[in-house]
């Protein structure tokens, strides 16, 4: 599998944000953290960004210096809309960029599709323990017979109730089983799900 | 402690070395991790009362965005922006202050009582979470605008000035060459003896000295033979590429020779500048809903290519001739 970097990344992330926008999404800076979380950690896609758990759930520091270099590069332009923060939508030299990038962008096209319409239209506080409780999944212990990844979701982040950590990992292993179901594999790189 | 134990790490000349200095992807705030780790720091945390556990120290004064194979909990996550965070951290307060006066320009100065008399732990419900966080309260968001300013100011007219980033260039060029192997070969910590007038004084001795083998390094500096702007990234020629400065980089290499060509790329790392603001009437609210100053505050980005002072004139004239051609090739090239 070929690893993204460099302009080929970053048209990656611009592209996600135009899909969304496109959708008529929030495309705030969480809603590209999480979903790149999920395109990289549950579709496989080879951005190699290194996540932690820190604001709202998984988060790339990389990523987050990649967003204000495309903000600087005229690749994503922040939109201010009340009641909430900055939401990115496609700069004045995303076009040009994407087009360098014609054939990436075609070839993670469904896999980007699928996170912007699943994550998409969801609200940040429905983001936050979703993304947390794909990262409490992948760092759990193969073959693990319990299964406590609500209590473990409540642990690493207090506030969120026990009831919302529950939902959050029915909505994950819901979400999973679509992403099966959908065959977004590309012929070199599979998107199966590894997480057992 | 922490904040205290922050910079602990860092070499001579600061940042400017540590590329050259240590290891890849290890940075002085690692070394600042290992130096309280050592059995020697643990014995002078352990002594005071009450005792601190390294742990806990390294946790705070580097952060997630060092350790991150460590997990924080919301509480020391705050804890370590305090310190080390983009947007509010003390480190950054204390740096432009002070860099401020030492240098003695205007840029750099901002009102820090009043900035941190306001900050306040609040839930991130200006972003739809009920997630504890750092922001601010109303009536502190023209100091935090002022120190954002003040960053920005400093950045551009100080810390990112072509001259002073090809000062840092020939300065490790010139490190390279008198430290040679040995650097790669030493422990990170223990390159912590080497000072910077130890340095200055083996420049000003190799500068002096025609058969030292630093002796064309040092005269870059000592004596401002440093290379000169050839080109800086604009808005004009990004439309033609994204990347301007590595063809015109790449395009100097290729008529000049290595050597009399160098090269300086970077963007701002900054924090989130959206952050929650408490209003008067209680509501949170974020930041870049109440503040145009930071809807408009520009990301610092330079992209310089340097000559060699024998062939700058040359080099303009060419690059002006040939910039708009060979970046349109380079466009051609690259597409998918």
């Amino acid at each position: 599998m070929t690893t993204l970097s460099g302009l080929r990344r970053l048209a990656i992330v611009a592209e996600l944000a135009r899909r969304m926008a496109d959708r008529g999404s929030w495309c705030g800076e969480t809603h590209i953290q999480k979903s790149v979380y999920f395109l990289q950690n549950l579709l496989q896609l080879p951005l190699s960004y290194e996540f932690v758990l820190y604001k709202h759930g998984p988060y790339s520091f990389d990523l987050h210096d990649d967003i204000v270099a495309m903000k600087a590069r005229g690749l994503l332009e922040a939109q201010i809309k009340p009641p909430y923060g900055p939401s990115f939508v496609l700069g004045p030299l995303g076009e040009g960029t994407l087009a360098l990038f014609k054939k990436t962008c075609i070839k993670y096209g469904r896999k980007l599709d699928f996170v912007a319409a699943e994550l998409g239209p969801k609200t940040v506080a429905e983001l936050e323990p979703l993304a947390t409780a794909l990262f409490v999944t992948a760092s759990q212990p193969p073959g693990r017979l319990v299964d406590d990844r609500p209590q473990r979701l409540v642990q690493l982040k207090p506030h969120i109730s026990p009831p919302d950590a529950s939902k959050a990992v029915r909505d994950l292993d819901a979400l999973r089983l679509r992403a099966g179901a959908a065959c977004l594999d590309t012929p070199d790189e599979p998107c199966a799900d590894r997480l057992g | 402690m922490a904040a205290l134990c922050h910079d602990i790490g860092h070499l001579a000349f600061s940042h400017s070395t540590e590329r050259e200095l240590l290891p890849s992807g290890y940075s002085h705030e690692h070394l600042t991790a290992d130096i309280i780790r050592s059995a020697e720091m643990e014995r002078i945390l352990g002594a005071v009362t009450p005792p601190l556990r390294s742990d806990d120290v390294v946790k705070l004064a580097v952060g997630p965005k060092i350790l991150r194979d460590t997990q924080f909990t919301d509480w020391e996550a705050i804890l370590s922006e305090i310190i080390v965070g983009d947007a509010f951290g003390c480190d950054r307060m204390d740096y432009l202050l002070r860099d401020s006066l030492h240098i003695g320009v205007a840029y750099g100065k901002f009102d820090h009582f009043r900035l941190i008399d306001t900050l306040r732990i609040l839930p991130a419900s200006h972003a739809d979470s009920e997630e504890p966080c750092l922001g601010i309260e109303e009536g502190g968001l023209h100091s935090a605008e002022a120190l954002l300013l003040a960053r920005y100011f400093m950045n551009t007219q100080v810390y990112y000035h072509p001259v002073r980033r090809i000062y840092d260039i020939h300065l490790r060029d010139f490190l390279k060459r008198w430290l040679g192997d040995s650097m790669a070969a030493a422990n990170p910590s223990s390159l912590l003896v080497i000072t910077d007038v130890q340095v200055m004084n083996t420049m000003m001795e190799a500068a002096r000295a025609s058969d030292h083998p630093c002796h064309e390094l040092a005269c870059l500096i000592m004596d401002r033979k440093h290379f000169r702007l050839a080109y800086q990234l604009n808005s004009e020629d990004r439309r033609l590429h994204p990347e301007p400065g590595r063809v015109m980089f790449n395009a100097l290499q290729d008529k000049f020779g290595q050597e009399h060509v160098r090269r300086d790329a970077y963007t701002e790392k900054r924090g989130v500048l959206d952050f929650p603001v408490l209003e008067r009437n209680g509501r949170i609210v974020s930041s870049m809903l109440n503040s145009r100053v930071l809807q408009n505050l520009p990301t610092v980005e330079v992209d310089f290519v340097f000559a060699d002072p024998q062939n700058i004139d040359e080099a303009k004239n060419w690059l002006e001739d040939s910039r708009v051609g060979l970046l349109e090739k380079a466009a051609r090239e690259e597409r998918e």
